[in-house]
């Protein structure tokens, strides 16, 4: 509770530093760096897209940012603190207070309901939800469009409403900083738009930080900022640009790598 | 590679199918050879005593058996459910489920028959040793005692008929599961929901309501005369008969109803609603735990108040003490003979929470990413357990008291002054000492499995 506190005081130091962060996988002569010493910031309150092609260690970035994997060597300060002095209980605990997650699919406990899952993170952190939270949750089930079916379980919900239940859940907790990985990698193209949109209105509104994992172009394009990895290493920082613009950067880093 | 590996996996999977087929044939054995020496002893007399123990070590043999099958069916289902996405891609390359299905009951009947085999082998030898130790120390007489028995070939058939029998009903899951599953990317686990059957709900009502009244009317009539143990044994049947058609209604809200006790926090909220996600699974891996619990339960309880009644009777205190004694001796050697059914379906319910952990690998590492610590999730599976043990425990107590004392009412409510019940506490201080070891043992492995879930593993969309 006290780092959080600090932190909003402190609005200029980033949500996400990593310094020279490696990940590396095996042994010997067949060892491969999934990441090879990235540095990078994420600032607060911008919508970061990650790209890259499969294998380019897109996934890998975000396991090692979020706190879910190890390092292999460097360091990353998320939310103001330094990663490699936690272990595995205070990362869950800084998980569970300063980070929301949307994955790509299985992102809600089956066995609760669609609103048990919104509020989740509250109860793990053993918080009441403030008036003013409650407020807010409620503005964001009904925003997207889930008042009428927040008593369900996650099986009675389709695709998209699964996306949108995981999305509420990641705002309504106001974390420091959202990872989203691949969201709208299993829904069709309607309800891909609207939880990008969604995404968007997020970090432009509310100011959320968000960093989202992606190799859809079009995905990337609602976002203000891109970073492109390829073999492990950031190769392109760049501003909001067009999905043909992406789709046509990708394109060269596919030709250009030395097979 | 076969289709049998295809379906159902791994040897350790079907390892409680061979553990469970053994565990019968074991006791069956023991219970035949046990029947075919006494009825050796007393063939001099010829007081027909031989028929009668094998009928009463064919009911006992059955009940074990009876639990076997549910505790093989569970089994099957729950190493089943835990591969629909796999079994849906065996069905787009081509399998039918019909074919599927045969090939999981060729895979049971086969680890049952070498279970059988195995156990009857163990337990007829077991048999043999024993009676030659008591009678080279004179405990028994010598005689021309049978070295084997003829029913254990019976005995062999029925054990794997029913591991066939558990393969087929426990692959019913296959029956639901669309070639189209493979291509989707998953979502939640969806089960498909519980057939109601109203001729079911029907008998097991008629069977329930009907059984303990006519319980109630033997300890009634036991009062005044000597049918009433006659009647009370038909209704004890009859309701229990009532509770296993009905199992399926009760065990789930019985189990619903404890597990409310163990809090509100997310990892008991998980916990229990894990425990009643599949009012089926539930059923069938608490339900061995309850018939033990009650069959140990009603003896210890119905000895206890026999032997409250005798110690109220005008005896002289030789007498007293004599048929004190004769009371203990029964009610120890019918507890041992009884408590298999506990042991089997402890056998299950601990295979059976193992599995169903595997199965929720990704729930779990979502659950870690979500910020679960590890120290949760240990307390969310042990709840699990608890919360489906505790409940079959106290439930099967609950149950065997009722048996036990209205059943010995029955019996000698004539000679005594009202009702005595009978309360077995050392007994029952046992089984809830047997529970607690069950709980942890059933709940550490998974635990432990559960804990070194790490989230990056477990949500990789391949896995």
């Amino acid at each position: 509770m006290t780092s959080s506190i600090s932190l909003q005081h402190n609005q200029t130091q980033p949500v996400l530093a990593m310094h020279q962060v490696s990940k590396l996988y095996g042994e010997g002569s067949g060892r491969v760096a999934a990441l090879d010493e990235v540095s990078v910031a994420i600032p607060r309150g911008g919508f970061t897209a990650i790209m890259g092609p499969s294998g380019s260690g897109k996934s890998t970035f975000m396991n090692v940012a979020a706190g879910l994997d190890d390092a292999t060597s460097g360091e990353v300060v998320l939310a103001g603190q330094p990663l490699s002095k936690l272990g595995d209980e205070g990362r869950t605990v800084l998980r569970r207070e300063q980070v929301g997650f949307v994955f790509q699919a299985f992102n809600l406990v089956p066995t609760l309901s669609a609103l048990e899952n919104i509020l989740l993170p509250f109860d793990l952190a053993g918080r009441k939800v403030t008036a003013e939270q409650r407020q807010w949750i409620d503005q964001l089930v009904h925003t997207l469009g889930l008042a009428e079916r927040i008593d369900h379980r996650p099986s009675e919900l389709s695709g998209g409403q699964q996306q949108r239940v995981a999305i509420a859940r990641a705002l309504a907790s106001q974390p420091a900083i959202i990872f989203a990985d691949e969201p709208t990698g299993n829904l069709d193209s309607r309800s891909s738009r609207e939880v990008l949109t969604l995404l968007r209105t997020a970090s432009r509104e509310y100011g959320q930080t968000i960093a989202m994992v992606s190799h859809d172009p079009v995905a990337a394009s609602y976002a203000d900022r891109i970073l492109v990895i390829a073999d492990g290493r950031i190769v392109g920082d760049h501003g909001p640009l067009t999905p043909q613009q992406i789709s046509d950067l990708l394109i060269g880093f596919e030709i250009g790598a030395p097979a | 590679m076969n289709a049998r590996n295809l379906t159902l996996g791994s040897l350790r999977e079907l390892g409680t199918v061979g553990l469970v087929a053994g565990l019968c044939g074991a006791y069956a054995a023991t219970l035949i050879m046990a029947a075919s020496m006494l009825g050796a002893l007393d063939d001099g007399s010829g007081s027909g005593a031989d028929a009668m123990l094998t009928v009463v070590a064919s009911v006992f043999i059955g009940i074990a058996l009876y639990v076997g099958t549910v505790v093989i069916i569970n089994a099957v289902d729950t190493v089943i459910s835990g591969r629909l996405r796999h079994i849906a891609l065996l069905r787009l390359l081509g399998s039918s489920a019909r074919s599927l299905r045969r090939s999981v009951m060729r895979s049971t009947v086969t680890v049952g028959a070498v279970g059988a085999a195995a156990g009857l082998l163990a337990g007829t030898a077991l048999a043999d040793v024993v009676r030659i130790v008591l009678v080279s120390r004179g405990t028994m007489p010598k005689g021309d005692y049978p070295l084997v028995s003829p029913q254990l070939a019976v005995a062999f058939v029925l054990i794997a008929a029913s591991a066939m029998v558990a393969g087929w009903l426990g692959s019913r899951v296959v029956l639901g599961v669309s070639p189209a599953t493979a291509l989707a990317g998953t979502t939640a686990y969806r089960r498909a929901p519980l057939r109601k059957s109203v001729l079911r709900a029907v008998l097991a009502v008629l069977f329930l309501g009907g059984g303990f009244a006519v319980l109630g009317l033997g300890a009634m009539v036991g009062e005044s005369s000597e049918m009433g143990f006659f009647i009370a044994f038909l209704g004890s049947v009859a309701s229990a008969t009532g509770l296993l058609i009905g199992a399926r209604f009760v065990i789930p809200r019985v189990v619903s109803m404890f597990s409310r006790l163990l809090g509100g926090d997310p990892s008991s909220r998980i916990a229990r609603r894990n425990a009643v996600l599949d009012p089926l699974r539930t059923t069938r891996s608490t339900m061995g735990l309850v018939i033990g619990v009650t069959l140990v339960t009603t003896f210890a309880s119905g000895m206890r108040a026999l032997s409250d009644s005798v110690s109220s009777w005008d005896l002289d205190p030789e007498q007293a003490a004599m048929a004190r004694q004769v009371l203990s001796v029964a009610s120890t050697v019918l507890i041992c003979i009884i408590v298999i059914s506990s042991i089997i379906a402890a056998v299950g319910f601990v295979s059976t929470m193992s599995l169903t952990v595997l199965q929720r690998h990704r729930e779990i590492g979502l659950l870690r990413a979500l910020g679960f610590t590890r120290s949760q999730v240990r307390t969310m599976i042990t709840k699990e357990s608890v919360a489906l043990s505790a409940s079959a425990v106290l439930f099967g107590i609950a149950l065997g008291l009722v048996y036990g004392t209205l059943g010995a009412q029955s019996l000698v409510g004539v000679m005594t002054t009202g009702l005595v019940w009978g309360l077995p506490l050392p007994a029952l201080i046992v089984i809830a000492l047997a529970g607690l070891v069950l709980v942890l043992v059933s709940s550490r492995r998974p635990a432990r499995r559960a804990v070194a879930v790490t989230p990056v593993e477990a949500l990789r969309i391949e896995a």
